[in-house]
């Protein structure tokens, strides 16, 4: 008898946790999960320990820092490579890709909007609210580590200049992702546990927000 | 390509790139250099082997792009061509492809995962413990968590089949169930 055979239905359904948790469960499997969370007093718990494994894997990958010259060492290589060479840009894919950034709705423009994001944490680059559109993208060292934090998702036409402007007038900030299935990390700035279900609960009520589940609250 | 305000999906990306388009591909990079980067880091315990290994992929998307058939989304692709490359450069360096910072990351023997989380606060403590799962298990966790890989693209990646995959990933969480256990942590936040 094989291992999986020895599963449980619980821990068959609790292997899937990961896959409810990032989006890719469906058809008969999704609603097995689904219909377990509604149903089974313990499947909270099973999930809060899911979200908590999640975000340790989130930080244990996001600890690992990219050269920041990846790209310029990279297109050296790409260069001695053979092919038809092509003409040169007046104006950066970077920069030209940054300017449209903040119109781009999310759904539609996930994978440039996850890109850009990651590239400019990967940079080290900060942009600070000033105009109200933008995203603060606070560092992702030790001490963003170390911040109250949710995870969020955002509805696929939510526009990135509501969300810098959500984030920003509650002083939260994007310190990681988005994952594959788009989920941010987004730190709250916090101390008391009052401030900061007030915050959680003004991104949950935004309307273009999609889920939001807490990571680290701060101590009553 | 107006990348700004018509973004290319990566498949059309793919299509240009193989039609010669090196901008195509520097955008690609972008997008993904940083997931593949951490994905080799992670199987090979070695930064300086993911900066090669990365390279390596990339450059091979670039000759292989024509090849690509669609079959598969590009990032799971790319994985699946890091995963490769990253066992043959573990295959050819069994010695000393571990740098003095990659040594200094890895947790020393003196402390047990579980002592060593037991220092740490709880989020610190996760983390540390998904680091020092088992290959094969980290190695699920990762793609499904911080990758947004589905069961059945991780067994495509790792070319195992599908309930293999979900037999790791059951041993991967009860490991980390039970470490978090041993080191005095409940297993949700608090």
């Amino acid at each position: 008898m094989s291992a999986a055979e020895k599963m449980t239905r619980r821990d068959e359904i609790e292997t899937l946790l990961p896959f409810y948790l990032n989006g890719t469960l469906e058809g008969a499997e999704l609603a097995t999960v689904e219909d377990w969370l509604a149903t089974d007093p313990a499947a909270p718990a099973a999930l809060e320990a899911a979200e908590a494994e999640f975000s340790g894997a989130l930080a244990a990958n996001e600890a690992i820092r990219p050269p920041a010259d990846a790209l310029s060492r990279f297109s050296r290589l790409l260069e001695a490579e053979a092919g038809p060479v092509r003409e040169p840009r007046a104006q950066s894919l970077l920069s030209r890709a940054w300017q449209g950034f903040m119109g781009l709705p999310v759904g539609v423009a996930w994978a440039a909007a996850a890109a850009l994001l990651a590239f400019v944490v990967v940079q080290g680059a900060m942009q600070r609210p000033g105009t109200g559109n933008d995203v603060e993208i606070a560092g992702t060292g030790e001490d963003a580590a170390k911040l109250p934090f949710v995870l969020v998702t955002f509805k696929p036409d939510a526009k990135m200049s509501d969300i810098a402007a959500l984030l920003g007038d509650n002083g939260a900030s994007i310190i990681g992702g988005p994952t594959a299935s788009g989920v941010f990390r987004v730190a709250i700035a916090a101390d008391k546990a009052a401030d900061f279900d007030r915050i959680v609960a003004a991104i949950s009520a935004a309307p273009f927000a999609d889920t939001v589940t807490v990571g680290r609250k701060p101590a009553e | 390509m107006n990348i700004a305000s018509d973004p290319l999906s990566d498949r059309e990306l793919v299509g240009r790139v193989a039609n010669g388009d090196r901008a195509a591909l520097r955008l690609l990079f972008t997008r993904h250099h940083a997931r593949v980067y951490r994905f080799v880091a992670r199987q090979t315990g070695s930064e300086a082997v993911a900066d090669d290994v990365a390279n390596e992929v990339f450059l091979e998307l670039w000759r292989q792009a024509p090849q690509f058939e669609g079959r598969s989304e590009v990032s799971t692709w790319l994985l699946g061509i890091a995963r490769f490359k990253a066992l043959s450069q573990l295959r050819k360096r069994k010695e000393d492809w571990l740098d003095d910072d990659d040594a200094a990351a890895v947790p020393d023997d003196a402390d047990t995962p579980e002592v060593a989380a037991m220092k740490q606060d709880k989020g610190a403590a996760l983390r540390r413990l998904v680091d020092a799962l088992a290959e094969e298990h980290r190695t699920v966790v990762d793609l499904a968590y911080y990758h947004g890989k589905s069961v059945t693209e991780i067994g495509d990646i790792l070319d195992i089949p599908v309930a293999t995959v979900k037999t790791r990933m059951f041993y991967a969480r009860k490991k980390l169930g039970e470490a978090l256990k041993a080191a005095g942590y409940d297993r949700g936040w608090p």
